[in-house]
């Protein structure tokens, strides 16, 4: 196994996600990590947000990190190697007010991850955008859509029900030039 | 009103309070209820690490208001909503009626 200093952050999202599974700590990948991963870290996160499906307890969390040398720091799981740090926001998995239904298991040379659909993780960034204005995020979803294959149909439905089809209406041509 | 479902009376408060108002800070809060700073700071960091409330700095001031990302916000503001009718109307007003418009620096009144 690579040294932890030498991980990018799809190979240190695997180490904590395998560690935490071994324990039987199911949880999926959201947030930036997952544009980081879907762009080739054409945008570079640092946070990675896990949200853990079993809800189980900050002691077990902290255990099972612990053995494979995190220690916890204001509520966030930092190894002393490593620039990336975990956090684990509470649940439940969702994208706006909808449940996410479609969770997508990458395969890495150092093992599996659980992530947020490509289609999903640009939803998660408009969602942010649309409600806080935030043209980053912004940004992030259409890097997302230039890279990976999204579901620009289930983009608009889904802004729809979030009331937002208005905001979404402005920037689909952004989109649209976006999609390889 | 709503104490032992949310398990906390300056929970309640808090939360009628955002509702009322759409955001506002820890001391803000308890002065306007008059009740301990540091039990509502608690419950407002709480409720953020829950993902409920979502926070901002503005000057020095940590404003909260209901995360908009949180699935069931329309559900826990409609809640909040028909629990702020039962409130005594006095109350309603006062948290409802206050200055929001702007107020240059020096004005006397």
């Amino acid at each position: 196994m690579k040294a932890v200093k030498n991980m990018n952050l799809s190979e240190f999202a695997v180490l904590v996600y395998n560690q935490l599974k071994k324990k039987g700590i199911r949880c999926v990948l959201t947030g930036g990590a997952c544009v980081s991963i879907y762009t080739d870290n054409q945008y570079q996160s640092y946070d990675l947000d896990f949200i853990d499906e079993t809800e189980s307890s900050r002691k077990k969390v902290n255990q099972a990190l612990s053995e494979i040398g995190f220690f916890e720091e204001n509520r966030y799981f930092r190894h002393p190697d490593s620039k990336f740090f975990v956090e684990f926001p509470s649940g439940p998995l969702s994208v706006g007010s909808e449940p996410v239904k479609n969770i997508v298991t990458l395969k890495f040379p150092s093992g599996q991850l659980k992530l947020l659909s490509p289609t999903d993780c640009a939803k998660d960034r408009l969602s942010a955008y649309y409600h806080w204005n935030d043209r980053q995020s912004l940004e992030q979803a259409l890097l997302v859509a230039k890279n990976q294959k999204i579901d620009l149909k289930e983009i608009r439905r889904w802004s729809k029900h979030e009331n937002k089809l208005r905001e979404f209406n402005l920037i689909q041509k952004l989109f649209n030039n976006n999609i390889p | 009103m709503l104490e032992t479902l949310l398990g906390s009376g300056n929970r309640e408060k808090v939360l009628v309070f955002l509702y009322a108002r759409q955001d506002g800070y820890a001391r803000e809060i308890s002065r306007f209820f008059n009740t301990d700073l540091n039990q509502i700071q608690k419950q407002l960091e709480r409720l953020e690490i829950g993902g409920i409330l979502a926070s901002r700095m503005v000057g020095r001031t940590r404003l909260y208001s209901f995360n908009p990302r949180y699935p069931f916000t329309t559900d826990i503001k409609s809640l909040m909503g028909n629990a702020f009718k039962f409130y005594p109307q006095e109350l309603q007003d006062s948290l409802v009626i206050t200055r929001r418009r702007p107020r240059r620096k020096g004005k006397p009144l």
